[in-house]
């Protein structure tokens, strides 16, 4: 038996022991995630396809599952859904818009010796492939921040139908504010847990500051984490007032 | 307190402007010679199809360059860059571009300066990425915003300083100096956000608990399967042993998704508690196992979703080079799918964990009035 078999059922007993009903939908959701990123990955193999459409295409499903499967499909969901929405389409234009500026696309020159039988000349727009990158690493955070911050919303409104939508925005924001160090902190100790052996290599092999900052993998690291840390920070006012938006008009 | 918050923001859009100022005049700072791209010409398109069937196209380019430090400041050079239509690891240059370049010794007949070029200067780009993170935390999440973002700062250069006593001190184990620079980020970060008071230590017990544990049930279970099934040959940027280095990076890798249940489950238990101070212990533990329901699905899924999607280029260059789809994920994604798994392991068992913290520390409190 393979480490992750052992470690997959370990997962799932202690899902369902906690979860119960719910802890088998969680299992099966991570299940589901995983094909839906093969299935994007395979896609992007094809030189014809643009990569950032798959990956808006790939986000809507996970957006889908994670949102109406788990929660079913109300008012919340739906408003969640579409604020991630908004939030993936400003997020992927920064990102291809700086990518492309600072040339951080494809492979940096510590991997080259690793992929040297390899051809490099595969067609395929790497650029672009790097903005889905970027985009499927967020849209897990960009998901659970909307969702959390209209539950609390909905649950107000209901109870003081009278509160105005400004009041609402505000009360929306708060909600963000409180979760948003939370959010950040899990995406950049994910970064850390992957690339610990990347910081390691600039310390052993005694880079100098200009020389990590300029190189290609630390730079392109940082922008991806930095762009999806600023989608966790979009997401929230977004949120705020589409939510408030729909609930007051109605 | 509007005066205060008008200073703060004054002071941040100065440290702006000359951060970027810097950044596009610090040439004078690098050793290595840069030059700015004035002027391009494209020569030559060819098509090009591998043995694999990839069709691509390859381009050339003539590139004149203005040197910006060095003793050759201010004189002129002419560079040649290759690169292809995908740019796997090449790129077509514009006027404007700051690139690392290397000189050589012999000028050309015409008298001019030629070279080859090295790499490209980033480092204005991360910094735009850097201030446009900070202004979204700053202008979205205020006063929070602030604070994550010291506490992430604190956290990187805490991270930074144990990676250097480790380089310089190879008797010292990693695991060790990770244990230590857990129990840091994890004070750091939660005691900044949450602030000094009894859910935050509940939190913080529940969240170290949770990932030792967790790092516990990872380590028995790569040392039962003698580490079948993980690849670590594919493993990047190597210059240590390589098991030490996937233990160290499960640990730190789950430690976010881990505080966030903690904190998430502490604060609505102790909020329970505080609306009713005689609640019972059952109900703390119905509500407090229904709210961890619902949220330990979405932060497995966050993890996982980090964890693989940075694979997705060398998953590409693997298939479209003609390997198996099979041979290519268990070569890919086994680490990451382990430390997705691991950290899952770690976000669910810390539910029940963070409850029980948060209801010991309720008795105590109890006890105590």
């Amino acid at each position: 038996m393979t480490v992750q078999v052992v470690l997959a059922a370990i997962l799932f007993l202690l899902m369902v022991l906690v979860g119960g009903k719910k802890g088998v939908r969680s299992f099966f959701t991570l299940f589901l995630n995983f094909l839906v990123f093969l299935i994007t990955m395979i896609l992007m193999t094809i030189p014809i396809v643009n990569p950032i459409i798959v990956a808006l295409i790939a986000c809507t499903a996970i957006c889908s599952m994670n949102l109406f499967y788990i929660n079913g499909v109300n008012m919340k969901t739906k408003t969640a859904f579409i604020s991630s929405m908004i939030t993936i389409v400003i997020l992927i234009s920064f990102i291809v818009f700086i990518t492309s500026k600072a040339k951080v696309q494809g492979f940096g020159e510590e991997v080259i010796e690793e992929i040297s039988v390899f051809s490099l000349h595969v067609g395929v727009d790497f650029v672009k492939v790097g903005a889905a990158m970027v985009i499927l690493t967020a849209i897990g955070s960009i998901t659970d921040i909307a969702i959390s911050i209209v539950s609390p919303m909905q649950e107000l409104f209901h109870h003081q139908p009278s509160t105005s939508r400004k009041e609402l925005v505000r009360f929306g924001l708060s909600i963000g504010r409180d979760v948003l160090g939370a959010d950040t902190n899990t995406l950049f100790f994910a970064f850390l847990g992957s690339y610990l052996a990347l910081i390691l290599w600039f310390k052993d092999l005694t880079y100098s500051f200009g020389e990590i900052v300029n190189s290609k993998v630390f730079s392109a690291e940082m922008i991806s984490i930095l762009s999806a840390g600023a989608g966790v920070g979009l997401i929230i006012p977004i949120t705020a007032w589409t939510a408030a938006y729909y609930l007051v008009k109605k | 307190m509007l005066s205060r918050s008008i200073y703060f923001y004054v002071i941040m859009a100065f440290l702006f402007v000359v951060s970027v100022v810097f950044v596009n005049h610090n040439d004078a700072f690098y050793d290595r010679p840069i030059a700015e791209v004035t002027k391009v010409k494209q020569e030559d398109k060819t098509e090009v199809t591998d043995q694999h069937h990839n069709t691509d196209e390859l381009f050339t380019q003539q590139i004149t360059a203005k040197l910006k430090n060095g003793e050759a400041k201010g004189e002129t050079i002419h560079l040649q860059n290759e690169y292809s239509a995908s740019g796997a690891y090449d790129q077509a240059y514009q006027p404007g571009n700051d690139l690392f370049v290397s000189l050589d010794t012999d000028k050309g007949k015409n008298a001019t300066l030629t070279g080859k070029i090295i790499d490209v200067k980033r480092d204005k780009y991360v910094l735009v990425a850097a201030w446009v993170f900070v202004a979204i935390l700053l202008i979205v999440g205020k006063r929070q915003g602030l604070f994550s973002i010291i506490a992430l700062a604190i956290n990187a250069m805490i991270l930074s300083y144990a990676l250097d006593i480790y380089v310089k001190n190879s008797d010292i184990s990693l695991l060790f100096l990770c244990s230590i620079s857990v129990v840091l980020f994890t004070a750091i970060s939660l005691l900044f956000l949450h602030g000094l008071n009894e859910k935050t230590y509940a939190a913080i017990v529940a969240t170290l608990l949770g990932t030792f544990l967790s790092l516990l049930i990872a380590s028995v279970v790569i040392w039962a399967t003698s580490e079948s099934g993980l690849r670590y040959e594919e493993m990047q940027f190597l210059t240590r042993p390589y098991q030490v280095i996937f233990i160290a990076s499960l640990f730190l890798g789950s430690l976010g998704g881990v505080m966030d249940i903690a904190i998430t489950m502490t604060s609505s238990i102790f909020g329970l508690y505080e609306k009713n101070n005689a609640i019972s212990k059952k109900a703390l533990q119905t509500s407090g196992m229904e709210i961890g329901k619902d949220i330990m699905g979405t932060i497995t899924n966050i993890l996982l979703l980090v964890y693989i999607s940075g694979s997705i280029p060398m998953l590409i260059l693997y298939l479209n080079n003609g390997s198996a789809l099979t041979f290519s994920l268990t070569m890919n994604l086994s680490l990451e799918v382990a430390r997705a798994l691991a950290g899952g392991i770690g976000i669910v068992l810390s539910i029940p964990v963070s409850l029980y913290t948060s209801i010991f520390f309720i008795n105590r409190k109890r006890a105590k009035s």
